[in-house]
Protein backbone atom coordinates (compact mmCIF):
# COMPACT_ATOMS: atom_id res chain seq x y z
CA UNK A 1 0.00 0.00 0.00
CA UNK A 2 2.93 2.31 0.73
CA UNK A 3 4.04 2.07 -2.92
CA UNK A 4 0.61 2.90 -4.25
CA UNK A 5 0.23 5.93 -2.05
CA UNK A 6 3.46 7.48 -3.42
CA UNK A 7 2.04 8.66 -6.73
CA UNK A 8 -1.29 9.92 -5.43
CA UNK A 9 -2.26 13.54 -5.03
CA UNK A 10 -2.32 15.12 -1.61
CA UNK A 11 -6.02 14.79 -1.19
CA UNK A 12 -6.48 11.15 -1.96
CA UNK A 13 -3.34 10.11 -0.09
CA UNK A 14 -4.80 11.83 2.93
CA UNK A 15 -7.93 9.70 2.63
CA UNK A 16 -5.63 6.72 2.42
CA UNK A 17 -3.76 7.66 5.57
CA UNK A 18 -6.99 8.19 7.37
CA UNK A 19 -8.37 4.82 6.41
CA UNK A 20 -5.13 3.07 7.30
CA UNK A 21 -5.16 4.76 10.69
CA UNK A 22 -8.75 3.76 11.22
CA UNK A 23 -8.06 0.24 10.02
CA UNK A 24 -5.37 -0.24 12.65
CA UNK A 25 -7.81 0.90 15.29
CA UNK A 26 -10.56 -1.32 13.89
CA UNK A 27 -8.26 -4.34 13.96
CA UNK A 28 -7.28 -3.58 17.55
CA UNK A 29 -10.90 -3.09 18.52
CA UNK A 30 -11.86 -6.37 16.90
CA UNK A 31 -9.00 -8.19 18.60
CA UNK A 32 -10.05 -6.77 21.95
CA UNK A 33 -13.65 -7.80 21.29
CA UNK A 34 -12.60 -11.40 20.52
CA UNK A 35 -10.40 -11.58 23.61
CA UNK A 36 -13.21 -10.15 25.68
CA UNK A 37 -15.73 -12.68 24.40
CA UNK A 38 -13.42 -15.60 25.11
CA UNK A 39 -12.43 -14.43 28.55
CA UNK A 40 -15.95 -13.53 29.64
CA UNK A 41 -17.09 -17.13 29.30
CA UNK A 42 -14.70 -17.92 32.18
CA UNK A 43 -15.43 -16.45 35.64
CA UNK A 44 -12.81 -14.06 37.07
CA UNK A 45 -12.23 -16.64 39.80
CA UNK A 46 -13.98 -20.01 39.50
CA UNK A 47 -15.40 -22.50 42.00
CA UNK A 48 -13.25 -25.20 43.61
CA UNK A 49 -12.95 -28.20 41.25
CA UNK A 50 -11.37 -31.62 41.71
CA UNK A 51 -7.83 -31.66 40.34
CA UNK A 52 -8.75 -34.68 38.20
CA UNK A 53 -10.96 -32.44 36.02
CA UNK A 54 -7.74 -31.27 34.35
CA UNK A 55 -7.43 -34.63 32.54
CA UNK A 56 -10.49 -33.96 30.40
CA UNK A 57 -8.69 -30.98 28.81
CA UNK A 58 -5.87 -33.21 27.58
CA UNK A 59 -7.53 -36.56 26.89
CA UNK A 60 -5.14 -37.47 24.07
CA UNK A 61 -1.94 -35.78 25.19
CA UNK A 62 0.37 -38.33 26.84
CA UNK A 63 2.88 -35.75 28.08
CA UNK A 64 0.24 -33.71 29.87
CA UNK A 65 -1.61 -36.78 31.15
CA UNK A 66 1.47 -38.13 32.91
CA UNK A 67 2.16 -34.73 34.42
CA UNK A 68 -1.44 -34.42 35.59
CA UNK A 69 -1.03 -37.81 37.29
CA UNK A 70 1.94 -36.35 39.17
CA UNK A 71 -0.10 -33.24 40.04
CA UNK A 72 -2.99 -35.38 41.32
CA UNK A 73 -0.59 -37.08 43.74
CA UNK A 74 0.30 -33.66 45.20
CA UNK A 75 -2.93 -31.65 45.03
CA UNK A 76 -6.63 -32.32 45.53
CA UNK A 77 -8.31 -29.24 44.00
CA UNK A 78 -7.89 -26.46 41.49
CA UNK A 79 -9.55 -23.06 41.19
CA UNK A 80 -9.40 -21.62 37.68
CA UNK A 81 -9.00 -17.93 36.92
CA UNK A 82 -9.90 -15.89 33.84
CA UNK A 83 -7.04 -15.80 31.30
CA UNK A 84 -6.98 -12.02 30.80
CA UNK A 85 -3.33 -11.23 31.50
CA UNK A 86 -4.15 -10.43 35.12
CA UNK A 87 -4.40 -14.09 36.18
CA UNK A 88 -1.25 -14.21 38.30
CA UNK A 89 -2.15 -11.10 40.27
CA UNK A 90 -5.78 -12.14 40.69
CA UNK A 91 -4.92 -15.72 41.67
CA UNK A 92 -2.14 -14.72 44.06
CA UNK A 93 -4.23 -12.03 45.72
CA UNK A 94 -7.23 -14.36 46.13
CA UNK A 95 -5.21 -17.32 47.42
CA UNK A 96 -3.28 -15.16 49.89
CA UNK A 97 -6.44 -13.65 51.37
CA UNK A 98 -8.27 -16.99 51.40
CA UNK A 99 -5.50 -18.52 53.50
CA UNK A 100 -5.35 -15.53 55.85
CA UNK A 101 -9.08 -15.82 56.58
CA UNK A 102 -8.31 -19.02 58.45
CA UNK A 103 -5.58 -17.40 60.56
CA UNK A 104 -6.72 -14.34 62.55
CA UNK A 105 -3.26 -13.43 63.83
CA UNK A 106 -1.67 -13.53 60.39
CA UNK A 107 -4.61 -11.58 58.96
CA UNK A 108 -4.05 -8.75 61.44
CA UNK A 109 -0.34 -8.62 60.53
CA UNK A 110 -1.26 -8.51 56.86
CA UNK A 111 -3.82 -5.77 57.49
CA UNK A 112 -1.15 -3.60 59.13
CA UNK A 113 1.27 -4.23 56.24
CA UNK A 114 -1.43 -3.15 53.77
CA UNK A 115 -2.41 -0.14 55.87
CA UNK A 116 1.13 1.24 55.74
CA UNK A 117 1.64 0.55 52.07
CA UNK A 118 0.19 3.76 50.64
CA UNK A 119 2.82 5.97 52.23
CA UNK A 120 5.52 3.73 50.77
CA UNK A 121 4.05 4.20 47.30
CA UNK A 122 3.87 7.96 47.73
CA UNK A 123 7.46 8.07 49.01
CA UNK A 124 8.52 6.23 45.88
CA UNK A 125 7.02 9.00 43.77
CA UNK A 126 3.55 7.70 42.88
CA UNK A 127 1.14 10.64 42.84
CA UNK A 128 -1.20 10.36 45.81
CA UNK A 129 -4.41 10.93 43.84
CA UNK A 130 -3.52 8.15 41.38
CA UNK A 131 -3.06 5.47 44.08
CA UNK A 132 -5.76 6.60 46.51
CA UNK A 133 -8.81 4.86 44.99
CA UNK A 134 -6.98 1.55 44.61
CA UNK A 135 -5.68 1.71 48.17
CA UNK A 136 -9.11 2.66 49.54
CA UNK A 137 -10.77 -0.24 47.71
CA UNK A 138 -8.09 -2.66 48.91
CA UNK A 139 -8.55 -1.57 52.53
CA UNK A 140 -12.35 -1.59 52.20
CA UNK A 141 -12.22 -5.22 51.06
CA UNK A 142 -9.88 -6.20 53.94
CA UNK A 143 -12.22 -4.49 56.41
CA UNK A 144 -15.28 -6.20 54.98
CA UNK A 145 -13.56 -9.57 55.35
CA UNK A 146 -12.27 -8.82 58.84
CA UNK A 147 -15.78 -7.99 60.01
CA UNK A 148 -17.07 -11.49 59.25
CA UNK A 149 -16.45 -13.89 62.15
CA UNK A 150 -17.41 -17.11 60.45
CA UNK A 151 -14.52 -18.32 58.26
CA UNK A 152 -16.72 -20.02 55.67
CA UNK A 153 -18.94 -16.94 55.36
CA UNK A 154 -15.83 -14.76 54.93
CA UNK A 155 -14.52 -17.06 52.18
CA UNK A 156 -17.85 -16.81 50.43
CA UNK A 157 -17.69 -13.01 50.61
CA UNK A 158 -14.13 -13.09 49.23
CA UNK A 159 -15.36 -15.15 46.29
CA UNK A 160 -18.23 -12.73 45.63
CA UNK A 161 -15.92 -9.70 45.79
CA UNK A 162 -13.37 -11.23 43.43
CA UNK A 163 -16.07 -11.93 40.87
CA UNK A 164 -17.32 -8.35 40.83
CA UNK A 165 -15.33 -6.86 37.98
CA UNK A 166 -14.88 -3.44 39.57
CA UNK A 167 -13.61 -4.65 42.95
CA UNK A 168 -11.65 -7.52 41.45
CA UNK A 169 -9.79 -5.28 38.99
CA UNK A 170 -9.01 -2.69 41.67
CA UNK A 171 -7.52 -5.47 43.84
CA UNK A 172 -5.39 -6.46 40.83
CA UNK A 173 -4.22 -2.89 40.22
CA UNK A 174 -3.22 -2.42 43.85
CA UNK A 175 -1.16 -5.61 43.90
CA UNK A 176 0.46 -4.49 40.65
CA UNK A 177 1.40 -1.20 42.33
CA UNK A 178 2.76 -2.95 45.44
CA UNK A 179 4.79 -5.23 43.14
CA UNK A 180 6.11 -2.24 41.22
CA UNK A 181 7.05 -0.55 44.51
CA UNK A 182 8.90 -3.66 45.67
CA UNK A 183 10.87 -3.85 42.41
CA UNK A 184 11.81 -0.19 42.65
CA UNK A 185 12.74 -0.39 46.32
CA UNK A 186 15.17 -3.22 45.59
CA UNK A 187 16.19 -2.16 42.13
CA UNK A 188 19.86 -3.08 42.55
CA UNK A 189 18.83 -6.69 43.01
CA UNK A 190 16.08 -6.85 40.37
CA UNK A 191 17.95 -4.95 37.66
CA UNK A 192 19.98 -8.11 36.88
CA UNK A 193 16.77 -9.87 35.78
CA UNK A 194 15.72 -7.20 33.28
CA UNK A 195 16.82 -7.65 29.69
CA UNK A 196 17.85 -4.83 27.40
CA UNK A 197 18.57 -1.26 28.41
CA UNK A 198 15.45 -0.69 30.44
CA UNK A 199 15.71 0.64 33.98
CA UNK A 200 13.70 -1.05 36.74
CA UNK A 201 11.35 1.96 36.75
CA UNK A 202 10.80 1.70 32.95
CA UNK A 203 10.12 -2.01 33.34
CA UNK A 204 7.55 -1.29 36.05
CA UNK A 205 5.78 1.38 33.98
CA UNK A 206 5.58 -0.91 30.94
CA UNK A 207 5.28 -4.46 32.29
CA UNK A 208 3.93 -4.26 35.85
CA UNK A 209 1.63 -1.25 36.32
CA UNK A 210 -0.54 -1.55 33.17
CA UNK A 211 -3.53 -3.89 33.39
CA UNK A 212 -3.63 -7.09 31.32
CA UNK A 213 0.17 -7.41 31.07
CA UNK A 214 1.27 -10.99 31.70
CA UNK A 215 3.50 -11.84 34.65
CA UNK A 216 6.92 -13.41 34.64
CA UNK A 217 9.20 -14.90 37.28
CA UNK A 218 10.35 -11.43 38.32
CA UNK A 219 6.77 -10.22 38.96
CA UNK A 220 6.17 -13.25 41.19
CA UNK A 221 9.38 -12.76 43.17
CA UNK A 222 8.51 -9.13 43.86
CA UNK A 223 4.82 -9.79 44.63
CA UNK A 224 5.79 -12.52 47.14
CA UNK A 225 8.16 -10.21 48.87
CA UNK A 226 5.66 -7.33 48.84
CA UNK A 227 2.97 -9.46 50.53
CA UNK A 228 5.50 -11.36 52.64
CA UNK A 229 4.07 -14.63 51.35
CA UNK A 230 5.76 -17.78 50.05
CA UNK A 231 4.41 -19.41 46.91
CA UNK A 232 5.01 -22.78 45.23
CA UNK A 233 4.50 -22.74 41.45
CA UNK A 234 4.02 -26.05 39.62
CA UNK A 235 5.07 -25.67 36.00
CA UNK A 236 3.24 -27.89 33.54
CA UNK A 237 4.11 -27.75 29.83
CA UNK A 238 4.91 -30.08 26.94
CA UNK A 239 8.59 -30.22 27.89
CA UNK A 240 10.35 -33.53 28.62
CA UNK A 241 9.76 -35.46 31.83
CA UNK A 242 6.72 -37.04 33.42
CA UNK A 243 6.47 -34.81 36.48
CA UNK A 244 5.64 -31.14 36.99
CA UNK A 245 8.55 -28.86 37.90
CA UNK A 246 8.08 -27.00 41.18
CA UNK A 247 9.66 -23.75 42.29
CA UNK A 248 9.33 -22.13 45.70
CA UNK A 249 9.49 -18.36 45.81
CA UNK A 250 11.28 -16.96 47.65
CA UNK A 251 13.66 -19.90 47.52
CA UNK A 252 13.62 -22.01 50.67
CA UNK A 253 10.31 -20.58 51.96
CA UNK A 254 7.47 -22.59 53.43
CA UNK A 255 4.88 -21.99 50.69
CA UNK A 256 1.38 -21.02 51.79
CA UNK A 257 0.02 -20.34 48.31
CA UNK A 258 0.14 -22.90 45.51
CA UNK A 259 -0.24 -22.01 41.84
CA UNK A 260 -0.34 -24.03 38.65
CA UNK A 261 1.40 -22.52 35.65
CA UNK A 262 0.58 -23.63 32.15
CA UNK A 263 2.16 -21.54 29.38
CA UNK A 264 0.82 -17.97 29.76
CA UNK A 265 -1.67 -18.84 32.51
CA UNK A 266 -1.92 -19.26 36.33
CA UNK A 267 -4.60 -21.10 38.35
CA UNK A 268 -4.79 -21.77 42.12
CA UNK A 269 -3.98 -25.23 43.55
CA UNK A 270 -5.09 -26.77 46.86
CA UNK A 271 -3.19 -29.47 48.78
CA UNK B 1 -17.54 0.73 38.87
CA UNK B 2 -18.44 3.89 36.98
CA UNK B 3 -18.54 5.48 40.44
CA UNK B 4 -14.79 4.93 40.81
CA UNK B 5 -14.09 6.50 37.42
CA UNK B 6 -16.13 9.53 38.42
CA UNK B 7 -14.36 9.83 41.79
CA UNK B 8 -10.98 9.66 40.10
CA UNK B 9 -11.93 12.23 37.43
CA UNK B 10 -13.16 14.62 40.12
CA UNK B 11 -9.87 14.20 42.00
CA UNK B 12 -7.90 14.89 38.82
CA UNK B 13 -9.99 17.97 38.07
CA UNK B 14 -9.38 19.27 41.59
CA UNK B 15 -5.66 18.60 41.23
CA UNK B 16 -5.49 20.42 37.86
CA UNK B 17 -7.40 23.39 39.24
CA UNK B 18 -5.24 23.71 42.37
CA UNK B 19 -1.91 23.14 40.60
CA UNK B 20 -2.41 23.96 36.95
CA UNK B 21 0.62 23.09 34.80
CA UNK B 22 1.89 26.06 32.81
CA UNK B 23 0.07 26.67 29.56
CA UNK B 24 -2.63 24.07 30.14
CA UNK B 25 -6.29 24.40 31.11
CA UNK B 26 -8.55 21.35 31.36
CA UNK B 27 -11.85 20.33 32.85
CA UNK B 28 -15.27 18.86 32.15
CA UNK B 29 -17.23 20.67 29.44
CA UNK B 30 -20.29 20.44 31.65
CA UNK B 31 -20.13 19.45 35.31
CA UNK B 32 -23.11 17.14 34.76
CA UNK B 33 -20.88 14.86 32.70
CA UNK B 34 -17.34 14.26 33.94
CA UNK B 35 -16.54 11.86 31.08
CA UNK B 36 -16.17 14.61 28.44
CA UNK B 37 -13.49 17.21 29.00
CA UNK B 38 -12.22 20.18 27.09
CA UNK B 39 -8.56 21.20 27.21
CA UNK B 40 -6.81 24.34 26.04
CA UNK B 41 -3.14 23.90 25.25
CA UNK B 42 -0.78 26.79 24.63
CA UNK B 43 1.81 26.20 21.93
CA UNK B 44 5.21 25.71 23.58
CA UNK B 45 7.57 28.68 23.51
CA UNK B 46 10.38 28.65 21.02
CA UNK B 47 8.52 26.30 18.66
CA UNK B 48 6.50 26.94 15.51
CA UNK B 49 3.31 26.50 17.54
CA UNK B 50 4.27 29.27 20.02
CA UNK B 51 1.43 31.67 20.80
CA UNK B 52 -1.35 29.39 19.57
CA UNK B 53 -4.13 28.26 21.90
CA UNK B 54 -5.32 24.83 20.78
CA UNK B 55 -8.66 23.43 21.97
CA UNK B 56 -9.09 19.66 22.32
CA UNK B 57 -11.67 17.20 23.58
CA UNK B 58 -10.92 14.31 25.94
CA UNK B 59 -13.32 11.36 26.14
CA UNK B 60 -13.02 8.99 29.10
CA UNK B 61 -14.14 5.32 29.07
CA UNK B 62 -16.39 4.00 31.90
CA UNK B 63 -13.48 1.94 33.27
CA UNK B 64 -11.09 4.92 33.46
CA UNK B 65 -8.29 4.86 34.70
CA UNK B 66 -7.90 1.15 33.86
CA UNK B 67 -8.20 2.20 30.20
CA UNK B 68 -6.93 5.50 28.75
CA UNK B 69 -9.07 8.36 27.40
CA UNK B 70 -9.13 9.43 23.76
CA UNK B 71 -8.01 12.88 22.74
CA UNK B 72 -8.94 14.91 19.68
CA UNK B 73 -8.07 18.50 18.76
CA UNK B 74 -11.13 20.46 17.71
CA UNK B 75 -9.22 23.12 15.78
CA UNK B 76 -7.31 22.76 12.50
CA UNK B 77 -4.05 20.92 13.12
CA UNK B 78 -1.16 19.89 10.93
CA UNK B 79 1.28 17.71 12.80
CA UNK B 80 2.95 14.30 12.21
CA UNK B 81 1.33 12.74 15.31
CA UNK B 82 -2.19 14.10 14.84
CA UNK B 83 -4.64 12.58 12.34
CA UNK B 84 -6.24 15.10 9.99
CA UNK B 85 -9.49 14.76 11.97
CA UNK B 86 -7.65 15.94 15.09
CA UNK B 87 -7.20 12.61 16.89
CA UNK B 88 -3.96 12.51 18.85
CA UNK B 89 -1.72 9.49 18.39
CA UNK B 90 0.94 9.23 21.10
CA UNK B 91 2.18 6.28 23.11
CA UNK B 92 0.82 7.38 26.51
CA UNK B 93 -2.72 7.09 25.09
CA UNK B 94 -2.16 3.38 24.43
CA UNK B 95 -1.64 0.42 26.75
CA UNK B 96 1.53 -1.60 26.04
CA UNK B 97 0.98 -4.07 23.24
CA UNK B 98 -1.75 -1.88 21.77
CA UNK B 99 0.30 -0.05 19.21
CA UNK B 100 -0.80 0.71 15.70
CA UNK B 101 2.26 2.92 15.29
CA UNK B 102 4.94 0.55 16.58
CA UNK B 103 6.12 2.91 19.30
CA UNK B 104 9.58 2.42 20.75
CA UNK B 105 9.58 -0.04 23.63
CA UNK B 106 10.89 2.67 25.95
CA UNK B 107 8.00 5.01 25.18
CA UNK B 108 5.66 5.98 27.98
CA UNK B 109 2.47 3.88 28.07
CA UNK B 110 -0.92 4.10 29.68
CA UNK B 111 -1.38 2.59 33.14
CA UNK B 112 -3.82 3.38 35.97
CA UNK B 113 -1.21 5.61 37.66
CA UNK B 114 -0.88 7.89 34.65
CA UNK B 115 -3.14 10.96 34.59
CA UNK B 116 -4.77 13.64 32.46
CA UNK B 117 -1.96 15.96 33.47
CA UNK B 118 0.71 13.51 32.24
CA UNK B 119 -1.15 13.12 28.94
CA UNK B 120 -1.40 16.87 28.40
CA UNK B 121 2.28 17.38 29.25
CA UNK B 122 3.15 14.64 26.72
CA UNK B 123 1.03 16.43 24.14
CA UNK B 124 2.91 19.69 24.79
CA UNK B 125 6.23 17.92 24.21
CA UNK B 126 4.78 16.26 21.13
CA UNK B 127 3.96 19.74 19.74
CA UNK B 128 7.51 20.84 20.49
CA UNK B 129 9.15 17.71 19.12
CA UNK B 130 7.14 15.82 16.52
CA UNK B 131 7.98 12.15 16.19
CA UNK B 132 8.19 11.57 12.44
CA UNK B 133 8.79 7.83 12.91
CA UNK B 134 5.19 7.16 13.83
CA UNK B 135 3.27 9.32 11.41
CA UNK B 136 -0.46 9.59 11.98
CA UNK B 137 -0.40 12.28 9.29
CA UNK B 138 2.10 11.09 6.68
CA UNK B 139 1.99 14.35 4.72
CA UNK B 140 2.86 16.34 7.82
CA UNK B 141 5.63 13.88 8.74
CA UNK B 142 7.08 14.11 5.22
CA UNK B 143 6.96 17.91 5.19
CA UNK B 144 8.49 18.12 8.70
CA UNK B 145 11.36 15.97 7.43
CA UNK B 146 11.88 17.43 3.98
CA UNK B 147 10.54 20.97 3.91
CA UNK B 148 10.75 22.50 7.35
CA UNK B 149 10.07 26.07 6.12
CA UNK B 150 6.78 25.12 4.53
CA UNK B 151 5.83 23.22 7.71
CA UNK B 152 6.56 26.37 9.76
CA UNK B 153 4.43 28.53 7.50
CA UNK B 154 1.45 26.15 7.78
CA UNK B 155 1.97 26.05 11.57
CA UNK B 156 1.94 29.84 11.66
CA UNK B 157 -1.38 29.95 9.80
CA UNK B 158 -2.84 27.44 12.25
CA UNK B 159 -1.60 29.48 15.20
CA UNK B 160 -3.14 32.68 13.78
CA UNK B 161 -6.40 30.88 13.12
CA UNK B 162 -6.66 29.69 16.75
CA UNK B 163 -6.24 33.32 17.86
CA UNK B 164 -8.78 34.63 15.35
CA UNK B 165 -6.11 36.75 13.61
CA UNK B 166 -6.68 37.12 9.85
CA UNK B 167 -4.22 34.93 7.93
Amino acid sequence: MGDQAEGLTNNSSETNIESSGNQDELIMAQQRQIEKEISETIPLVGELEAITTLSSEYSTDEVYLSKIKDLVSKYSHIRRTRPDGNCFFRAFSYATLERLLGDKEEFIKFYKLAENSKSILVELGFQQFTVEDFYDTYMEVLKRLADIDNVEAAKKELHTIFNEQGYSDYMVVYLRLLTSAQLQKEQDFYSCFIEGNRTVADFCHQEVEPMYKDSDHIHIMAACSALNTGVRVSYMDRGTGTTVTQHDLPEGCIPTVHLLYRPTHYDILYV
Amino acid sequence: MAGSALRRLMAEYRQLTLNPPEGILAGPINEENFFEWEALITGPEGTCFEGGVFPAKLTFPPDYPLSPPKMQFTCDMFHPNIYSDGRVCISILHAPGDDPMGYESSAERWSPVQSVEKILLSVVSMLAEPNDESGANVDAAKMWRENRDEFYSIAEKIVRKTLGIPI
